[in-house]
């Protein structure tokens, strides 16, 4: 069967970035906009003046890696060209990146590609514009990240719950433990551990990439989330590539995030447990599941939610390092790839970018939460 | 004399105390925390035994880490293949010094097999002998024949074509019994097959993959408690500060700590290491930053609730200085749950340390370090599955040892948790 039937052809002629950011972002900013116009005062002021503090927020972070990357000694122009550049040549390239302009003009120049999203062209490989390796790069992160992130949830949320209903048994005693060792191995080496046993032993599974060479060669890329492409261009053999290519990694990041989420869960639906309101539940004669995940979970949530929109930078930490173990074409190996040949315009616009995206997860934690909770607000 | 002045209760309670073993005082607390107080003792014994190896590598690791021992990708527990001499049971012959013949008699001839680094040895041990012997009318000097295989060596001893043969022991052993009346002599480079193996292999260059891990538990640790401990001597004096003074300074520190906290650490440190290059120290100070704000915002908010307490109204009002408050009454509040995190900070430094170490960054290369341990070794995870799976477990049951010592003590401590 072939990808033909029900191609797209193409609808939309623009960067996958742009898309994403259509697809997450109209909805978003239409939840936003309802929330705000229907929205009490109250909640208007307290919306408002959280999305004044993530500007600070990215910018004082961004400032951040500019200084580390330009004030700190270590020359970025000498060390990419190694012992091959000459002066000449090293002196070239500074006057072209503008590193011999003064610190204050840099920084404007800096905070200009922030607001414009336009980074550069790269030093190295092609010299391609940042912003289009980005867009390649970013969904594929995505694509990683966000399931990873629900079977974290799915496993540390009820996996707390199970935990804290019995409590100082055998069952509270194991899910800890188990939250304490999946924290404390390192996550690269859980990778490889499952490349070891499910790619190279068991031969299951494909331990790198993010699809088959030849599944590969038919996959219009849309949005570059690959199963989403697959899935709106009715590719199946591409999509069960995918999928199956997704498996590894995604188990490895979410494994090692549910840890953090068991412990979170598990502390906070003890804490609910000793509220009156449970108390009287259990006096009213409710069943205790019902009394431990009806009534202590739903209000235990909402704290929860907080602690791991928190976890956002575990996450993409942890991305970082599953995206090499995996050659992951996403943002973390873009990351390191860029690190290894010096390239530190790039460097610098990736780890802006991940200040974005953690400062605007944050943002949507906050209001969701906000709207949860009303005694946020005030 | 001085115990008859004192009083007899004394002395009685002094006996009595003597009865009691450790073991009796330790159970016969006040309070019993059951499971918890055993994950912080299990946890507390195996962090002082990481601190001791850490210490002192050198008892316990039998090689050095740096130098090639053996040879390169033994498995664990399996013996180094070893030059050995085989010659058929009749002959005689066992060691190399067998070979020896009187000056100007025919060379006695020896199979080796093809492709195989025996030939070198042999050429290497009998040159040496030979020198040893010149001047008492004898030689040794075999004439060395090339076989394709293993088997065709073994079956020229056999046919007579050649006196002996030498080959790799571990090859041999495999094929032994088809060859009955060939026995297996000594080793032509003096060591013996039952020398025994590296208990966890060896890697590409024959480094021995056990001392490797015994010396990297030092690197983990200086890297975990320095980087910690610079974080707590700046995280906390900030947050005691911001807390105590409050105001738009707090807000401001605040706003900054918050961004670095909610930003993932490793790429911060990658940045940071990325420019500075190289070494240990540089290390220590990428992952420090990343830790400021987490004792930063625990001791801010301790500070903040400690202030409203009554004793610290109480000290004010009899006229005690800031200062006094806040080195006096506010920081012994604080420094508990310092202690806690720092426990788990560490654990938590030491993680991305080796995340560091195994992206290529922070440590020089030639560090036994357990990161770059498991970065070589990923580039022959086909073969070797060894190198990458040990040092990976290293690293976690240290940084469990430390986790699980923060843990069990936060349950303890927290009074959230306690039951009603």
């Amino acid at each position: 069967m072939g990808s033909s039937g029900l191609t797209l052809r193409y609808p939309l002629a623009m960067s996958p970035l742009a898309l994403i950011f259509l697809i997450i972002g109209v909805p978003a900013l239409t939840g936003l906009i309802y929330v705000f116009v229907r929205g009490s005062a109250g909640l208007r002021r307290y919306i408002l003046a959280r999305i004044a503090l993530t500007v600070p927020m990215v910018l004082i972070l961004g400032t951040l890696v500019f200084l580390i990357l330009r004030v700190i000694p270590g020359d970025p122009v000498s060390s990419a060209l190694g012992p091959k550049g000459s002066p000449e040549t090293v002196a070239r390239l500074k006057e072209q990146l503008g590193l011999n302009d003064p610190l204050a003009v840099q920084y404007a120049h800096f905070l200009g590609s922030i607001v414009t999203f336009d980074f550069g062209n790269s030093l190295t490989g092609g010299h391609r514009p940042i912003i289009d390796e980005m867009s390649e790069r970013f969904p594929a992160t995505l694509e990683l990240v966000t399931p990873a992130a629900i079977l974290a949830l799915v496993i540390g949320v009820f996996g707390g719950a199970w935990a804290a209903s019995r409590r100082k048994r055998t069952t509270d005693y194991s899910m800890r433990i188990y939250s304490v060792v999946i924290y404390s191995l390192p996550i690269f080496w859980l990778g490889l551990m499952f490349q070891l046993l499910f790619g190279l032993r068991l031969h299951w599974l494909p331990i790198a990439s993010r699809i088959d060479g030849v599944a590969g060669t038919t996959l219009h890329h849309i949005t570059n989330i690959y199963s989403l492409d697959a899935l709106l261009t009715g590719n199946w053999v591409a999509l069960k590539s995918v999928l199956l290519h997704m498996v590894l990694p995604t188990l490895t990041l979410g494994l090692v995030l549910s840890g953090v989420f068991v412990r979170l869960t598990r502390i906070n639906v003890i804490e609910t447990m000793q509220q009156d309101y449970i108390e009287a539940a259990r006096a009213r004669g409710i069943h205790e599941r019902v009394v431990v995940y009806g009534h202590a979970l739903k209000n235990a949530m909402i704290p929860v939610i907080t602690l791991i929109g928190l976890q956002v930078a575990i996450l993409l930490a942890g991305a970082v390092l599953t995206e090499t173990v995996f050659s992951w074409p996403g943002m973390g190996s873009y990351l390191v790839e860029r690190i290894s040949s010096r390239d530190y315009t790039a460097v610098q616009s990736v780890i802006v970018m991940f200040a974005m995206f953690v400062a605007l997860i944050s943002l949507a934690v906050d209001i969701v939460y906000s709207l949860v909770d009303p005694r946020v607000r005030y | 004399m001085t115990t008859e002045t004192r009083p007899d209760y004394e002395q009685e309670w002094r006996e009595n105390l003597e009865k009691v073993g450790i073991v009796r005082r330790m159970l016969s607390g006040r309070k019993w925390f059951g499971v918890d107080w055993w994950l912080v003792a299990i946890s507390a014994v195996m962090v002082l035994a990481f601190i001791i190896i850490g210490i002192f590598p050198g008892w316990f690791a039998p090689y050095s880490p740096d130098i090639p021992v053996g040879p390169g990708f033994l498995a664990p527990g399996a013996s180094p293949a070893l030059p050995v001499l085989v010659s058929l049971s009749t002959s005689g012959i066992t060691e190399l010094s067998d070979l020896e013949t009187p000056s100007g008699a025919p060379r006695p001839e020896v199979g080796v097999v093809k492709g195989v680094p025996t030939a070198q040895a042999l050429n290497e041990q009998a040159r040496e002998l030979n020198s040893q012997l010149s001047g008492t009318g004898k030689e040794l000097r075999p004439r060395i024949v090339r076989f394709d295989t293993l088997e065709e060596a073994l079956q020229g001893v056999v046919d007579g074509t050649v006196l002996a043969a030498v080959v790799q022991s571990n090859e041999y052993e495999a094929v032994a019994g088809d060859f009955p009346t060939v026995v297996e002599g000594k080793s032509v480079t003096g060591g013996t097959a039952s020398q025994g193996g590296f208990i966890l292999g060896t890697n590409r260059i024959g480094q021995d993959v056990f001392s490797r891990l015994i010396w990297g538990t030092r690197i983990a640790l200086i890297v975990g408690f320095s980087a910690s401990l610079v974080a707590l001597f700046l995280g906390v004096p900030i947050g005691l500060f911001a807390g105590f003074v409050g105001g738009k300074l707090d807000r401001f520190i605040g706003v900054i700590m918050d961004s670095l906290y909610s930003f993932p650490g490793l790429i911060l440190a990658i940045a940071i290491t990325a420019v500075l290059g190289p070494s240990v120290l540089n290390v220590i100070v990428a992952i420090a930053v990343l830790y400021i704000p987490t004792y930063y915002r625990i001791v801010r908010g301790q500070t903040l609730s400690v202030k409203e307490e009554t004793y610290i109204e109480a000290a004010r009002s009899i006229g005690a200085r800031r200062r006094e408050i806040l080195t006096k009454y506010i920081y012994p509040n604080v420094i508990p749950s310092v202690a806690i995190i720092f426990s788990v900070n560490v654990a938590d430094a030491i993680l991305t340390g080796a995340g560091l170490s195994f992206l290529g960054l922070g440590l020089p290369p030639d560090i036994a370090d357990w990161g770059i341990d498991i970065a070589q070794g990923r580039l022959v995870i086909q073969s070797a599955w060894w190198l990458i799976t040990f040092p990976g477990l290293a690293i976690m049951m240290v940084v469990l040892a430390f986790t699980m010592m923060g843990e069990g003590l936060m349950e303890i401590f927290n009074p959230k948790l306690r039951e009603r």
